[in-house]
């Protein structure tokens, strides 16, 4: 019935929306989720942005499902290597069950 | 003297200014008004094609070669702009050089909301002005967030010692799709190409002036709370916010006067060039700089920018080029 995965979380600049979902998407994984997210950091207070009128203060969070640890390991070095040192960004992980587990 | 402090006075006044001070007033005071970004976005859409489709149909009246040595000079100050705080701001101490260059590009960039307050602004005063210097918008921006992403680039790579090269393309291209510069490019094609008269009378130009204190009131806001930003990194950018502004109106109204001289382009004209110098940008630029420029604060050139730089423009270097203009027009 279902199917023990990895859930990693990367909450991030929005700016770097899409460079870390090509990221992602080219390291392997099968989809991703995208939200708004807002909160504060050891960098900033972090708006979700209203009114902003830039988004450059704004933030994403985004979730990726993988099949194996290995894969999220291999994301996480990835972005660890490009965009931790001058960009607000965290990522965690934690094991989920996911349901239709032919998908991953 | 006086005539010119009763003409600053009278621009103080205006509908403008006293939305934009409005907003920063009930944002300070911790008001909960919010307005929506989707209306933001609408709106600040709005404003940039009213503003592209007049300088559209002007063009489509006009000979489209006056607007070539105009078009250089925002060019040129665009550029320089960014090498000016690269040698002021950037060396002062506990200045970042990347901090600085990153600061030069915004301030370098254009706003289109203060681009949409200056041109009413002169409508009041009937002082005339070539509806198409809008549309020196993109010459002034592009080259001020390009100068500044290569600035930095060359600054950091000989620090590091690790010579990266500076795609120039992509950064073109990515300012040309932001919003604001599309909007407006999109205005001015179908100004020319199209007969949009209709909807410009019934449409666009009576709304154009309401939309304009809804968005005043919106930078207003902004400002406040971008103040504490501000706060977090050195004087020194607030200092800049307030005098740049200010300086890059002068550099850029004086060579606009010797184009007056040389091809008979209006002071009105002179006036828009200078305002477009004064402005700092608030929509498009700060993302393609956070990316151009990752080391760069955000806070510090985010901060300098929408806090003061924009409320500078818009209350300070508005009213004063309107009135020298006036004056000079012997009113």
């Amino acid at each position: 019935m279902s199917q023990q995965v990895w859930k990693l979380v990367i909450v991030a600049e929005e700016i770097l929306s899409k460079k870390l979902t090509k990221l992602i998407k080219e390291a392997g994984a099968t989809g991703y989720t995208v939200n708004a997210a807002g909160g504060e950091g050891s960098r900033n207070v972090r708006s979700t942005g209203e009114p902003s009128v830039s988004h450059t203060l704004s933030n994403v969070k985004i979730e990726v499902l993988t099949g194996t640890r290995e894969l999220a390991d291999k994301i996480t070095r990835e972005i660890e290597a490009k965009y931790y040192a001058d960009y607000s960004i965290i990522t965690y992980i934690y094991p989920v069950e996911a349901l239709r587990d032919h998908k991953f | 003297m006086s005539e010119f402090v009763t003409l600053f006075v009278q621009q103080l006044q205006s509908p403008t200014l006293g939305f934009l001070i409005g907003g920063i007033v009930v944002a300070s005071l911790g008001s909960q008004l919010a307005i929506p970004d989707s209306i933001y976005k609408f709106i600040s859409f709005f404003l940039l094609i009213k503003i592209g489709l007049t300088g559209g149909i002007a063009i489509r009246n006009s000979n489209p070669t006056e607007i070539f040595l105009p078009a250089l000079a925002a060019v040129l100050i665009g550029i320089v702009i960014v090498f000016i705080s690269r040698w002021t701001l950037g060396r002062l101490p506990g200045i970042k050089v990347q901090d600085a260059v990153a600061t030069g590009g915004l301030f370098g960039a254009v706003s289109g909301s203060t681009l949409a307050a200056v041109l009413p602004g002169l409508d009041a005063a009937k002082v005339p002005y070539e509806a198409w210097t809008a549309a020196l918008y993109p010459f002034m921006d592009i080259p001020a967030l390009v100068t500044a992403i290569v600035v930095a680039s060359v600054y950091l790579s000989k620090k590091t010692g690790q010579a990266e090269k500076v795609e120039i393309w992509p950064i073109i291209k990515e300012s040309l799709q932001s919003s604001a510069v599309t909007a407006l490019l999109m205005g001015v094609a179908l100004g020319i190409l199209t007969r949009p008269e209709p909807v410009y009378e019934s449409f666009f130009n009576p709304l154009f002036k309401g939309f304009l204190s809804v968005l005043m009131i919106i930078m207003g806001m902004e400002a406040a709370q971008r103040m504490n930003e501000l706060r977090k990194v050195a004087q020194w950018f607030a200092i800049y916010a307030l005098i740049a502004p200010i300086l890059h109106g002068f550099i850029a109204f004086g060579l606009g006067l010797i184009i007056h001289k040389i091809t008979g382009f209006s002071i009105g004209g002179a006036v828009v060039l200078a305002v477009i110098a004064a402005s700092s940008s608030d929509i498009s630029g700060p993302p393609t700089l956070r990316a151009g420029i990752p080391s760069a604060n955000p806070s510090a050139y985010i901060g300098a920018s929408t806090a003061i730089g924009t409320p500078v423009a818009i209350a300070i270097c508005i009213p004063l080029f309107i009135g020298i203009a006036e004056m000079m027009l012997g009113r």
